[in-house]
């Protein structure tokens, strides 16, 4: 190592003045990009994408681009379609790894979608460019409209000492996805309070009126209503922004249509959802607000797709 | 099944192990069969009716033999809910009314007039290209005057008639109108990339030519254009979305006869799981 580092300074005759170079420490200062920096590379992506140009961006030679699990050109696409932005924007960072993402909402001729992007910054280059788009009518639930601000929760600080540990964090996401799969909520930590919005829609806790009543997070799963959901995977966690404690997780959920109905204590034997009819997958993009190493609130973009459609990025 | 090792199955474009998707929640045959094959590379395709957990369903199957063995399975299965116009309408019940495929597609073509491979796909690719950004200013004399199309097992030209004898709307063609009247409208211009156009039967013996491609709707500023009569027309999709289809021609004397699609709604830019991401984006007809 020390060889090679000599090398590169001159053979070694200016050590000295080769570790304390002012045009190295700028250069490594320039290609860092700290939370700042990511989230201004969200508002760029942004402004761009609705101005239909993305040569406004500064992207990497070989930057990939995905839309609902498929790769495109960059300019294709929400690209070549969107219009103005809405007044939702909850944006998250993990400056150590170099990513950012953010939900969004825009309007597309008339029509309100949800997008959630994830952007990774190399020497301050987007490499990296994964979006998922809920739209009507490929997504059975959407609600644009109830999404004018982000919930406050997402944007707190978590204080420095109380920050679990990256590993903890996700270890903590992966058992919601777990309970799903097994049909007990009982595994999943949960705060009581716990809430989850799908595309704009609070689907748990439910309401009176919905058909399984007014159950808690955990209690619903533990209904075994979900468990046409055979498996979570793959399962990826690109962002975990420790200091809000926010985990990204970019999940397949798939439903092989073998099952369509479950009995459910006290209720006696229930449909399952529209998607346990036939072999199908939705691809998701969830992000759980830890607090107290508990999940305190849930917000996702759901995309329907084929049964196992590749996300792009496994 | 004699099937090969290494056997490949895809179910709508993504690659899955035998047995799973459709083939864990088939439940019986329907009564809609059509066979198409292509001895000199081993391939056959059938369109045909299904029933899954009850629910009647179009399939599309492609076969790919070698050393009698079937090396390849391509599916589509087309379920409730995908088709947008009609989203309660897998095209299955549809197809069943029809009793099976227009004879003509069964007739052989006398010797004499059969043409080679090459013409054949040559020619069924003219309604691809004709199609793709149409602007109504084309050479269309492709389409035969009794050309007709069934699209998900309902009729969506009129009768054999290729003249405009429907009215079309300001911004739509419609129905009523012939094969060749409707891309005689310049309206189609929505669909703006007709690609991965994979020819993988040409029976020349019955002038048959079927392939596996992808309709993309853009839906950015492709939607304002102007039709062969001057006016400026916005229309199509709003969103950008994309047809996964596969499509059968009768060509006789170079020209398309009838055409008969089974298709349904995908992620735009979808590939088809057997085309490079380069030729699953190309225009460019294969074979």
């Amino acid at each position: 190592m020390r060889t090679r580092f000599l090398k590169g300074c001159f053979g070694g005759f200016l050590l000295v003045i080769c570790a304390a170079s002012p045009l190295r420490v700028a250069r490594a200062a320039d290609e860092s990009c700290d939370r700042a920096c990511l989230e201004g590379m969200i508002d760029q992506y942004l402004a761009a994408m609705t101005a239909h140009d993305p040569s406004r961006l500064p992207l990497a030679k070989d930057v990939k681009f995905t839309e609902d699990g498929v790769q495109l050109q960059l300019g294709d696409a929400l690209w070549a379609t969107a219009g103005s932005l809405g007044t939702y924007k909850l944006v998250f960072a993990e400056p150590e790894s170099g990513s950012v993402a953010a939900y969004a909402v825009v309007q597309e001729n008339g029509s309100g979608a949800l997008l959630m992007v994830r952007l990774k910054v190399v020497k301050r280059r987007i490499t990296e460019i994964e979006t998922l788009v809920a739209r009507k009518p490929t997504t059975s639930i959407l609600n644009t409209d109830n999404l004018t601000e982000p919930h406050p929760i997402f944007l707190e600080t978590v204080p420095e000492g109380d920050r679990p540990s990256r590993q903890e964090m996700v270890s903590t996401v992966g058992k919601y996805f777990d309970g799903i799969e097994q049909g007990n909520g009982d595994i999943v930590p949960f705060d009581a309070e716990c809430v989850r919005i799908e595309n704009g829609i609070q689907t748990c806790p439910g309401s009176a009126s919905s058909p399984l009543g007014a159950l808690s997070c955990g209690a619903q799963l533990s209904t075994k209503i979900f468990t046409y959901i055979q498996s979570v995977n793959p399962r990826r966690f690109p962002i975990v922004d420790r200091e809000r404690g926010l985990v990204l997780a970019i999940v397949r959920f798939n439903h092989p249509g073998t099952q369509q109905t479950v009995e459910v204590p006290g209720r006696g034997r229930m449909t399952m959802g529209r998607y346990s009819q036939w072999p199908n997958s939705t691809q998701i993009a969830e992000l759980f607000k830890i607090k107290d190493r508990k999940i305190r609130e849930i917000t996702a973009v759901i995309v329907t797709a084929a049964y196992r459609a590749p996300m792009g990025w496994e | 099944m004699p099937l090969k090792k290494g056997v490949k199955f895809t179910e709508d474009g993504q690659r899955l192990d035998v047995g799973d998707g459709f083939w864990r929640t088939a439940t019986a045959r329907g009564t809609y069969k059509f066979y198409m094959d292509d001895p000199v590379v081993e391939q056959v395709v059938f369109f045909g009716t299904m029933r899954e957990a009850g629910n009647p369903v179009s399939l599309v199957l492609r076969l790919k033999i070698e050393d009698q063995q079937i090396a390849e399975i391509e599916t589509i299965v087309i379920r409730t809910g995908m088709n947008p116009s009609r989203p309660a309408d897998t095209g299955a019940e549809a197809f069943e009314k029809l009793g099976g495929p227009d004879p003509l597609f069964l007739e052989e073509i006398p010797p004499a007039e059969r043409v080679s491979r090459d013409e054949l796909a040559r020619t069924a690719n003219k309604y691809f290209s004709g199609m793709q950004l149409n602007d109504g200013k084309g050479d269309y004399s492709f389409f035969a005057d009794d050309c007709s199309r069934i699209e998900n097992g309902q009729l969506a030209t009129q009768g054999r008639n290729t003249v405009a004898d429907g009215a079309a709307p300001a911004t739509s063609y419609t129905v009523k109108q012939g094969c060749r009247a409707q891309f005689e409208t310049g309206l189609i211009h929505f669909v703006t990339r007709i690609r991965d156009r994979r020819f993988v039967v040409l029976d020349t013996m019955h002038g048959v030519a079927l392939a596996f491609t992808f309709f993309d709707h853009a839906a950015g500023n492709t939607r304002t254009f102007q039709t062969p009569d001057g006016k400026t027309v916005t229309a199509g999709p709003t969103n950008p979305w994309t047809w996964e289809i596969a499509e059968a021609f009768k060509v006789q004397n170079g020209k398309i006869h009838r055409i008969l699609a089974i298709f349904q709604r995908c992620p735009y830019g979808m590939n088809s799981g057997w085309s490079s991401w380069e030729d699953g984006m190309s225009d460019k007809a294969r074979w």
